[in-house]
């Protein structure tokens, strides 16, 4: 597989989506969302399943298609512990046996659809998905994120969005220094990289951009510093501290997702922010939707590049760029039977960016901004 | 689906370095002072120090072990003993050679 042809042309190479899913725990969305007594549909996994909380007060994920005849249980109603079809009222329960056919004297047997097992933690609803239908682990389970149930920190803020890509450009993401400058606008000063295990992290510190306008009103921003781990194939949690003039303030941000099928996926990110002296109950919540919203213009902005660019498997690195390699290797492990999980997967590796040359090239095109913007003669580049 | 290898290592291989310490042996590349990369295996992982006092502190919690400070100064000494070659040093070389 020769990338170069004869003519020199470095060509692009991208092999087919893969055609199962993660193996992995994945967030479905907010339990206060999703824990309302009612079925929900979620597509995920090339499936559709539906979510309900039953009367003894579980939530249980089940494959939403009724085994009779193929009825969308998630259109169905609860009653009491059972989720019960449109169709023909069968009634399934959370363990994913059918528990009751009103009209008939017994229950066929083998009368079992799929159950998934489920973890309620922090106000969120996870799924543990495998191809090989093993129990979870414990030592890849999610830990707990302390500010989320706490009062000295903010409710979630929660966002969901369709994003019509395989999931593989978002965990790109992880490694890629240089767009954080070209799409979000930050400006990056120190970053590393380290996977381990199932773990892959992203260290990043960040100066601010002073070619890019300041909402009116907001506080001067002197930079952040971010801690973000993917703990497994979707969910990530970053430890995101905003340095302004007068204080730090704390927040956690959430980046997680599942997919739909091998060329979608959905997108949802949850905020909190801790409570300080400047910042009280309203302030601290107005703050958490404000950072929302400009985490929302982040995603926006990665979302019109995916739409337009093509999957690549051979990406051209310059020394500058991440470890997108070692990042993918990191990322096959889900995506292999247990047994086929190779030590190269989970070793851990280190990769700090030299940021010399990227901070002086960001800062000189900062200040050329400024000086278009001073001049009127066009828009930032 | 397989992973391809990166094509800046085509370039400069890792190079095997020792940590003084625990004696733990990993990979590097370095393609300038302040960049590496370091390749981990399980014997190295299980040896290093500094690593297991940061894995029985956090605890299946969050927690970051950004790096080991001896190995990198082994890694140091090894840039400075010529063990490893600098990329970018290297090509400087190669262009006034």
């Amino acid at each position: 597989m020769a990338a170069i042809s004869d003519s020199g042309v470095r060509q692009i190479e991208a092999g087919a989506t893969p055609t199962r899913f993660a193996r992995g725990w994945h967030c479905l969305g907010l339990t206060r969302d999703l824990g309302d007594g009612k079925p929900h549909t979620i597509n995920a996994f090339g499936m559709r399943l539906v979510v309900f909380r039953s009367g003894d007060g579980k939530l249980n994920v089940l494959d939403g298609y009724c085994r009779h005849l193929g009825g969308d249980l998630s259109q169905g109603q609860v009653k009491g512990n059972e989720i019960a079809c449109p169709f023909h009222d069968w009634r399934w329960g959370g363990d994913g046996k059918c528990k009751s056919i009103p009209y008939s004297r017994r229950v066929p047997k083998l009368a079992r659809t799929k159950a998934w097992p489920t973890l309620e933690q922090d106000g969120m609803l996870f799924v543990w998905n495998d191809p090989e239908g093993n129990p979870p682990p414990e030592s890849v389970t999610i830990p707990r994120i302390e500010g989320a149930t706490s009062d000295g920190w903010t409710d979630w803020h929660w966002y969901t969005t369709v994003v019509h890509t395989n999931c593989r450009e978002i965990i790109d993401n992880v490694v890629d220094m240089a767009h954080f400058f070209y799409i979000h606008g930050s400006m990056p000063t120190y970053f590393k990289n380290i996977f381990e295990g199932h773990v892959a992290t992203q260290y990043m510190t960040s100066g601010s951009r002073a070619d890019l306008p300041v909402p009116e009103g907001a506080p001067k921003l002197l930079g952040t510093t971010s801690d973000a781990s993917y703990w497994g194939p979707s969910f990530m949690i970053d430890d995101l501290v905003y340095h302004y003039e007068h204080e730090d303030q704390q927040t956690i941000l959430l980046n997680c997702h599942y997919p739909i099928d091998a060329n979608s996926f959905v997108l949802q990110y949850g905020i909190i922010v801790k409570k300080s002296e400047n910042l009280p109950e309203d302030l601290a919540m107005q703050t958490a939707i404000a950072l929302g919203d400009f985490v929302k213009l982040g995603f926006e902005q990665d979302v019109t590049i995916w739409k337009n660019k093509t999957r690549i498997d051979n990406p051209l690195l310059c020394e500058e760029d991440g470890p997108v390699y070692q990042l993918r290797r990191w990322y096959e492990q889900f995506y292999v039977d247990v047994a086929d999980v190779t030590p190269e997967m989970v070793d851990r590796f280190e990769f700090e960016i030299d940021v010399t040359r990227p901070r002086e090239a960001w800062q000189q095109q900062v200040e050329e901004n400024i000086a278009r913007r001073a001049a009127g003669t066009g828009t930032p580049g | 689906m397989t992973v391809r290898p990166d094509n800046r290592l085509l370039d400069a291989p890792l190079a095997p370095v020792v940590c003084g310490r625990c004696r733990a042996v990993v990979e590097v590349r370095k393609s300038s002072w302040a960049q590496t990369s370091v390749q981990w295996n399980a014997e190295a992982m299980a040896a290093c120090a500094q690593r297991r006092q940061a894995m029985d502190l956090v605890d299946h919690g969050r927690g970051l072990f950004l790096s080991c400070s001896e190995l990198r100064d082994s890694i140091d000494d090894a840039v400075r003993r010529g063990k490893v070659v600098i990329v970018d040093e290297r090509d400087v070389q190669d262009h006034c050679g």
